[in-house]
């Protein structure tokens, strides 16, 4: 069973690294901006499909041997736990090897043969674009707090007849497996750390919201559609996330203090459908996503008429990966390799939204006294 | 739609100043709506709040926006109202270099009157 389980999400991993470079926007190959001549150019093809290659190739290597080794020699749980936890990050380190190999070269080509030289750059904004978003709305993330409070407020009032020892750790069953002393932090861990998480998610998407609509003038039936769709399914999916993580985290604090209220089977399907829901969720988002503006839209581009296109941003993309870019006050910006967002990492709130919340669920555990 | 060109010699903030006022003139926003905030438009566009919000103060200082708390700016020019003084003097102050250049290049009175009908008919065509 947790065989199958690693062995899926391994598949999964690969499959969505192996497709990258044709769900990304089609004016960016390997997070080098190319204008829109250059989208057929067969070289670029040509390093999309090497990228493609290598990496199935390696896929099945790694799947094959992760099989054969699970049914050779006798693999005790946590060097299985092990190897699936290390696979997938093996899968995502050659892909990023690939795709920086790729990006320099794309850089370098680009370069010698001045793509840009007969295109003129603009700042584009359309300023109706805003009516037509449909990003959810930000206090829908602040809704699943009354779960916490409720949380909160329910561990208080039961506090003294809690047992001496409190769950703080949960193995992939469902059962709890480490242990601490009763104190008021450990009681209440859960329904914090649940807050911080809402918290995060409400900033997330507030300000996902107040940030840049980016639509490119040399494409921009397309380019919108695509920016209109990645706002509002991230902004969906981002709020099952969080009604999921909040009914998982009830139900283990119910658990806590109620000893064992909900029955073992249900426990064990409980994060295996939260696994589930979330997969299907990154899938809904891809294809949603990835099928406009990209290649797999097919359509080539038509109004390109009077040969003016989005500024050519790479200088603002460090290594091709980090965007810093000071003037614009976008606190996220669509990846350039995948689908999503990133951090414009020269604006500080940013780094406030998002490190800030995993530095307290992180230094959170040393409050409980063991 | 607004489309500013960074090699321009026209500073980005006017350029995006004279495209809200062509929106505007072209009918594409009307007296009531809501301009984008400062650092939405700034955002969509890429450029400095600051470009957006010097624009947003030229446009609020000739009366073609009011930036209400809360709500952000608001169009409250109207095209069927004439200017008022003061708005009338304001463009001539700023037609008066333009109209002696023509001058000085010895443009004749009819050709200047048909220069700006060929302008007008560009502002609400595009």
């Amino acid at each position: 069973m947790e065989f199958a389980i690693l062995f899926i999400t391994i598949i999964f991993v690969s499959v969505f690294q192996i497709f990258i470079p044709f769900f990304a926007k089609r004016t960016v190959v390997f997070g080098v901006s190319i204008p829109n001549e250059q989208i057929k150019n067969p070289k670029v093809m040509k390093y999309k499909k090497i990228y493609t290659i290598i990496t199935s190739i390696m896929a099945l290597i790694v799947l094959g041997g992760f099989f054969f080794w699970n049914q050779g020699q006798n693999v005790n749980e946590t060097q299985l736990a092990l190897a699936g936890m290390m696979i997938p990050f093996i899968v995502l380190l050659v892909g990023l090897a690939l795709y920086l190999y790729f990006h320099f070269t794309l850089s370098k080509l680009k370069k010698s043969q001045n793509w840009y030289r007969d295109v003129k750059q603009v700042y584009y904004a359309d300023l109706a674009t805003r009516s037509k978003d449909e990003m959810l709305a930000p206090f829908a993330h602040l809704m699943p707090i009354i779960i916490s409070a409720g949380l909160v407020i329910l561990t208080v009032n039961v506090y003294d007849r809690l047992p001496s020892q409190i769950p703080t750790h949960w193995g992939p069953t469902g059962q709890a497996d480490a242990f601490s002393n009763k104190s008021w932090m450990t009681a209440l861990g859960l329904p914090i750390i649940l807050i911080i998480m809402q918290l995060m998610f409400f900033a997330i998407n507030l300000f996902t919201k107040k940030s840049g609509i980016k639509i490119n003038p040399g494409n921009v039936t397309s380019s919108k559609l695509r920016q209109l769709r990645l706002r509002k399914y991230t902004s969906w999916f981002l709020f099952v996330v969080n009604i999921l993580l909040s009914l998982l985290f009830a139900i283990l604090q119910l658990n806590l203090i109620y000893e064992n209220v909900v029955n073992e089977t249900f426990m064990m399907i409980l994060p295996l459908g939260f696994m589930v829901i979330t997969l299907a969720g990154t899938i809904w988002l891809a294809v949603k996503v990835g099928s406009v503006d990209s290649d797999f839209e097919g359509k080539p581009i038509m109004e390109n008429t009077n040969n003016v296109e989005a500024m050519d941003e790479d200088k603002y993309w460090k290594g091709g990966l980090f965007y810093y870019n000071r003037n614009d006050p976008s606190v996220f910006v669509e990846k350039r390799f995948g689908i999503g967002y990133t951090l414009n990492f020269a604006n500080p709130i940013g780094y406030l939204i998002i490190i800030l919340p995993i530095v307290l669920i992180c230094i959170l555990p040393f409050f409980f006294n063991k | 739609m607004v489309i500013l060109d960074p090699e321009s010699n026209i500073p980005l903030y006017m350029q995006l100043r004279t495209q809200i006022i062509e929106s505007i003139v072209r009918g594409n926003l009307s007296k009531g709506d809501t301009l984008p905030s400062v650092r939405g438009l700034a955002g969509d566009l890429g450029i400095n709040m600051h470009t957006v919000n010097k624009s947003y103060h030229e446009l609020e200082a000739k009366g073609i926006i009011e930036i209400v708390p809360k709500k952000g700016a608001v169009i409250i020019a109207d095209t069927e109202k004439g200017p008022s003084k003061k708005q009338r003097e304001d463009i001539t102050e700023e037609l008066r270099p333009a109209v002696a250049e023509a001058l000085v290049h010895g443009m004749k009175e009819e050709d200047l009157h048909q220069l700006i009908s060929e302008i007008i008919l560009i502002v609400k065509e595009v």
